[in-house]
């Protein structure tokens, strides 16, 4: 399969992922090339801390990048599949193993379009405690990859301190769902429990807390001029380019387009909340590193106003019918705003208790696609600075 | 902003913690305090009661054997085996109650949402290692022992920071 590429941003990735497949085919690192004595090819993983589940192959000359193929596939678990012989309801604690950290961003689409398919309208409390849960859950990614991003630069502040205040929010999801991760909370009809009385006011205490914290970051790693001067102009990715590639999330608002999907397509509650959606034009490595800490204080802001305007008491969850299932053929695609961009679900019911099929679009997979073309003619150096910025999860990615 | 004002102000917010208290939580010796007695679920409303996802309770008087448990973890963790008891109850004729390999369960609590007969709740008990395997299989008499936990340890936000206490 021949894939049409821009005709102006050239691939700098090795000729396997655009030509067919012939019957000699190897896969990739293990094909033969042409011996260049300049070129040097570097295995970067899959069991390096540098990337996570996943090979990264790099071609250098001297210390600069001529070509990087990301080779991805290493943690697949064939999620998909899996969900074809599974009901609607034990779907749930699997389908959230891809991102442990995010486990109520990576279920939402999942359980909007179950709802769909039901036919179940949820309750408007149950609404805004799932807008909630899913900002805590969104906080608790990005200080995850703020600390992971920190130690790639070798600034080990920065892996220490979100990794504590993190804590922060844990601490709030566990009260609320009772899990520190894989929360299993969301459900088709509104969420599993209701919260905890004097939630609210622990919630608003931790939450003004954390935003506090999140804000001394500014001094010690943002207006850093060792961050400035590794990320600044490093991987730019153009306004087109970004839209071409089909990047999502904060790597395509670092590019100066204004999408968030909690404001262009609103689902849930999110509608009747005030959401900035943060626009950087800049679209180097120190722009999308900046994007998702603007998302948090963003995120602060929404979980007060959503804790004052939810209702008080009422009912969180509609009571489903036991194995219940769709009517007939019936497809549905939802789609979220996750930690790291839009995340899609497409459900396929054939009005049986198990979906036909079911297909995640996930966001890590598209902003990877843009690797090949910010690495060439980088250092090798700024390798984990430009890689880490695309706000990947390799698990997420594989599925 | 210059280079060395911002070098000079990276280190004074790193200098300014040295008052900041200790956040870590000191963890055999302080535990964290939980809301409730664990997660419940009511099957009346269909909702349920906020807690920590821990080890199982089994109510041996409540069960009556009706393997929605086991049914419920089938395509998630397979953790839940019903294995014959002993005892005698009018209401469990086949006397067979749940058996949970806590090598499998993933704590995800849709066991409890599945049984209609409030027989299965969640406890605050989270620390099950062994030194076996078969160390982690739990018998229906080893549910039925309601744990004893002491955890008192609280996020407490004062001016010089956050702290457990």
């Amino acid at each position: 399969m021949t894939t049409e590429l821009p005709s102006d941003i050239k691939p700098t990735s090795s000729k396997i992922l655009l030509e067919k497949p012939s019957s000699d085919w190897l896969p990739p690192g293990l094909a033969l090339q042409k011996v260049d004595e300049r070129i040097m090819t570097l295995n970067v993983g899959p069991q390096h801390p540098g990337s996570g589940h996943m090979r990264l192959i790099v071609q250098i000359d001297g210390d600069y990048i001529v070509a990087c193929d990301p080779d991805p596939g290493y943690v697949h678990r064939g999620e998909e599949k899996m969900a074809e012989y599974r009901n609607y309801i034990t779907n749930i604690p699997h389908l959230e193993r891809p991102v442990i950290h995010d486990s109520c961003n990576i279920l939402y689409p999942y359980v909007l379009g179950v709802e769909e398919l039901l036919g179940i309208e949820v309750p408007e409390r149950a609404k805004y405690v799932r807008v909630i849960a899913a900002e805590l859950n969104r906080c608790i990614y990005i200080m995850y990859w703020l600390a992971i991003y920190g130690i790639f630069l070798g600034h080990s502040t920065m892996f220490m301190w979100p990794t504590g205040d993190r804590e922060l929010l844990i601490d709030l999801m566990e009260k609320m769902t009772g899990a520190r991760v894989t929360h299993s909370h969301f459900i088709p009809g509104g969420v599993r429990n209701d919260l905890p009385s004097n939630f609210e006011d622990v919630c608003l205490r931790q939450v003004n807390y954390f935003e506090k914290r999140i804000k001394e970051y500014a001094a010690v790693f943002y207006d850093n001029p060792i961050l400035i001067s590794r990320t600044q102009n490093t991987g730019v990715l153009s306004r087109q380019d970004a839209i071409r590639l089909g990047v999502t999330g904060s790597v395509l608002r670092a590019s100066g387009i204004d999408f968030d999907v909690r404001k262009k397509e609103p689902y849930d509650v999110y509608d009747e909340l005030d959401i900035q959606s943060i626009v950087m034009k800049e679209g180097d490595a120190y722009a999308r590193s900046k994007i998702p800490w603007l998302d948090m204080l963003d995120s602060c802001n929404i979980i007060r106003q959503a804790l004052q305007k939810m209702p008080k008491s009422g009912s969180v969850r509609v009571k489903l019918k036991p194995n219940p299932k769709g009517k007939g053929f019936d497809t549905v695609y939802k789609r979220v705003e996750s930690g790291r961009g839009s995340l899609g679900c497409y459900i396929v019911s054939d009005g049986k208790p198990e979906p036909y099929r079911l297909k995640l679009s996930v966001p890590s997979f598209r902003n990877l696609i843009a690797l090949p073309y910010l690495l060439k003619g980088e250092k090798l150096g700024n390798m984990p600075s430009v890689y880490w910025s695309l706000n990947y999860w390799p698990v997420e990615a594989d599925r | 902003m210059g280079t060395a004002t911002g070098i000079i102000r990276a280190l004074n917010s790193g200098i300014k913690h040295l008052a900041v208290k200790r956040f870590t939580l000191r963890y055999p010796e302080e535990k964290l305090k939980f809301v409730g007695d664990g997660y419940q679920f009511d099957p009346s409303t269909g909702v349920g009661i906020a807690g920590l996802k821990g080890r199982h309770l089994l109510f041996h008087d409540k069960c009556t054997g009706c393997q929605l448990c086991s049914i419920a973890c089938e395509g998630v963790a397979e953790a839940i085996a019903m294995v014959k008891v002993p005892e005698e109850h009018k209401h469990n004729k086949k006397a067979i109650m749940p058996q949970i390999d806590y090598g499998k369960c993933v704590f995800c609590g849709l066991c409890v949402d599945a049984c209609p007969f409030y027989a299965l709740y969640m406890t605050n008990d989270y620390e099950l290692s062994s030194f076996s395997k078969e160390g982690l299989i739990y018998t229906p008499a080893q549910l039925q022992v309601k744990p004893n936990v002491a955890q008192d340890s609280e996020i407490i936000i004062t001016s010089r920071g956050a702290s457990h206490g």
